[in-house]
């Protein structure tokens, strides 16, 4: 039963990378990014009730929690302040138009399932589909932030990257230790807290937050 | 006495934070510096006496043996050598008005944040942890490479950040990786703890396994400055002040090869053999040379041909790590500490010559040997040092690894080598040399007076020289004992 609801849960979350993609609002990339980690707060949630009723083991439960507090909650809203404060709201100028970004992602999916399906999966009954599943968000997540310019769409470019890679070492692994999860969490607030403010500085320095504007340095 | 390590830069930064007096600052910042090193002098001793330390209090995280000893070393030397030569720097930068004083403290906040966070990632036996460090180092930093805040400084940090972030991202998904490689094998309490997966290389899954050292390699390759991965390190060793660039590239880097190497460990020890690994560091090491060697030729700026030598060196021990026999080995961990004590020297000197002449730019400078008697002679005997020349320590360690590579009778990845090295050294000759023709333009020379201006950075420099010196013709037998043994961790031959 909860083997079925992780896979639904993976494939989901793969769509909402899909979904993040296609947007082209920077106040709807928050949106998605929100969704996505929501998705990922029940996976979360699904298997530390799971390791709580067979092992009695309370760690996942509290990720969960943390997952939603910071992913769910602090962070989005952490983005929607600075978003607030620049003047951009919406993108433009893409590297490709975006039925072919999406398409792009497909083949992303469908490379990830090439190098991945011959690996033997773990022993704890999780399917290979999910781990295809869930490594595709990191490379969406990478890929997105290359096609995207302005500097928010970079670090909810990342944060994708991030939640691919949560899901990926959740469902392969069962979790990682504990004090690892945490660490991750510290530093990913960490991160947001200086890509936001560097990108307060970005927009008083240069009046836009276009990563175009960085080409000074070269050679 | 292993956990002062930890304890002593977080009591360091609270007494910066308490503490209002710029002297007080100063003297903080020096004087954990001087703590930290003998701390870890005393902790050397007892390595090479007894092997590796752990304490099984706190989950039993803490773990240093030979391998990281050494590494620790290195940082907390040039850590205490960037302390006492970011005295004078500052206070030159105050007195140009290029820094408002209350930056001074907030300076050494991140520089105490930054030694602690590769303390740590040497200090930790758990894959994961040193992973979130290794992170950790690039968000300390971050605002120490930014630190001017003018548009050029933020380019470089925005990229420093974008680009490490997401290559070390790639290397968590190699830990990933390697945690479910030893699924089913290890237990519960010590997963991706470093000592069990090595002890049990064998056993682990090849397939994974692999997977998950392509992964590292790029992520951890990117921190490390590896070409194509390198383009971040430039930028950012350019434009942070010069004692932070002389941590970056002597310290930070080695801190992200050190994973490397671990992971190497255990992937060759798991394979039987060295040729999955060997490969793609060689080819990885190869690539970096070549590319640092195209750049230093047509180079404008010293603190970037400063930076790109920085590149090499890594290409030149992955390369060392790569080919992966005894002297190799040998030879490249050599290489670690003397391309570290070599390159802060420079980058150390080059602050002192950005301070006297205000520019960046190679072909604005004339005559350093005048207006920097002391700085200039460190500066230009450090290029011969880090091109390569005897009797300077960094030409004993790439002679080491030169040999190691055509006893392997890998003929062509040494003539190459080999090839790439003369490019590199003819580059620096080419376009640092001008540096020290020519008179001191007049209108620089009424301003400027000649003579050193940071004193206490300069004896730094002096030592360091020394040290690099002394390194070529003689290898004390404390740190001989040190490598040897982290050599044998490597080769597991224990």
């Amino acid at each position: 039963m909860s083997e079925n609801l992780l896979e639904t849960l993976s494939v989901l979350i793969l769509l909402s990378s899909f979904v993040l993609m296609a947007n082209k609002r920077i106040s709807s990339y928050i949106k998605s990014f929100r969704i996505q980690s929501l998705l990922i707060a029940l996976a979360a949630g699904v298997m530390g009730v799971r390791s709580l009723l067979d092992e009695g083991r309370w760690d996942i439960m509290i990720v969960c929690i943390l997952i939603v507090v910071l992913k769910v909650i602090y962070i989005p809203g952490l983005l929607n302040r600075t978003y607030a404060s620049v003047r951009y709201k919406v993108e433009k100028d893409f590297i490709l138009n975006i039925p072919i970004l999406v398409l792009v992602c497909c083949g992303l999916v469908v490379f990830s399932y090439f190098t991945l399906a011959t690996i033997d999966g773990s022993s704890q009954g999780m399917s290979n589909m999910q781990l295809v599943n869930s490594v595709s968000v990191i490379w969406i997540g990478l890929f997105f932030m290359i096609s995207r310019k302005k500097a928010l769409g970079q670090i909810i470019g990342f944060l994708v990257i991030e939640n691919g890679l949560y899901i990926t070492a959740m469902l392969a692994t069962q979790g990682m230790p504990f004090i690892v999860d945490l660490g991750i969490f510290i530093d990913l607030v960490t991160f947001v807290l200086i890509m936001g403010m560097l990108t307060f500085r970005m927009n008083d320095q240069f009046d836009s937050i276009d990563t175009d504007q960085l080409n000074n340095l070269k050679g | 006495m292993g956990f002062l390590l930890l304890v002593i830069p977080i009591i360091a930064l609270l007494l910066l934070f308490i503490l209002k007096a710029k002297r007080l600052h100063h003297l903080v910042s020096v004087s954990s510096a001087v703590l930290l090193l003998i701390i870890a002098a005393t902790l050397t001793h007892d390595v090479i006496l007894y092997g590796a330390i752990a304490y099984s209090s706190l989950g039993g995280f803490f773990y240093l043996d030979a391998l990281s000893m050494m590494i620790l070393d290195i940082v907390l030397t040039i850590g205490l050598m960037a302390a006492i030569f970011s005295i004078g720097y500052l206070e030159e930068e105050v007195r140009q008005g290029k820094l408002p004083v209350p930056k001074i403290r907030l300076y050494y906040m991140l520089m105490v944040t930054f030694i602690f966070t590769m303390v740590l990632a040497l200090t930790v036996r758990n894959m994961g942890l040193m992973w979130i460090a290794i992170e950790a180092t690039t968000l300390a930093s971050a605002f120490l490479v930014g630190f001017y805040n003018n548009r050029y400084a933020l380019e470089a940090a925005w990229k420093y950040v974008i680009i490490c972030s997401v290559g070390i991202a790639v290397a968590l998904l190699g830990i990933i990786l390697l945690h479910l490689s030893s699924a089913g094998i290890l237990e519960n309490g010590s997963f991706l703890d470093w000592t069990a997966l090595y002890a049990n290389a064998a056993s682990l899954k090849g397939s994974v396994l692999r997977l998950a050292f392509i992964f590292i390699l790029v992520g951890f390759g990117t921190k490390a400055g590896l070409a194509p991965m390198h383009t971040w390190l430039p930028d950012a060793h350019s434009q942070a002040p010069s004692p932070i660039s002389a941590m970056l590239s002597g310290v930070l880097l080695n801190s992200a090869m050190y994973g490397i190497i671990r992971t190497t460990a255990i992937v060759n020890h798991n394979q039987g053999s060295s040729s999955f690994a060997g490969r793609l560091l060689i080819g990885i090491g190869i690539l970096s040379i070549a590319t640092a060697a195209v750049f230093i030729l047509t180079q404008k700026d010293y603190k970037r041909l400063l930076a790109y030598s920085s590149i090499e060196h890594m290409g030149i021990i992955a390369v060392a790590i790569g080919i992966f026999t005894p002297l190799s080995i040998f030879g490249g961990l050599l290489h670690m500490i003397n391309h570290s004590l070599t390159k802060s020297m420079l980058f150390l000197s080059a602050g002192n010559i950005m301070q006297r002449y205000d520019t960046k730019q190679i072909f604005k400078i004339k005559g350093i040997l005048k207006t920097l008697p002391v700085s200039g002679t460190v500066f230009l005997l450090g290029l011969f040092a880090i091109a390569g020349t005897p009797p300077f320590s960094v030409f004993a360690s790439e002679f080491s690894i030169t040999a190691a590579i055509f006893n392997q009778s890998s003929l062509w990845v040494g003539m190459v080598f080999i090839l790439l090295l003369a490019v590199v050294f003819a580059g620096i000759a080419v376009t640092l040399f001008k540096m020290f023709y020519g008179q001191p333009d007049s209108t620089e020379a009424a301003d400027a007076k000649t003579g050193e201006i940071n004193i206490p950075g300069t004896v730094c420099l002096v030592v360091l020289l020394a040290a690099v010196t002394a390194g070529g013709v003689y290898l004390p037998e404390t740190i001989r004992e040190l490598i040897i043994q982290a050599q044998g961790i490597v080769l597991s031959i224990i």
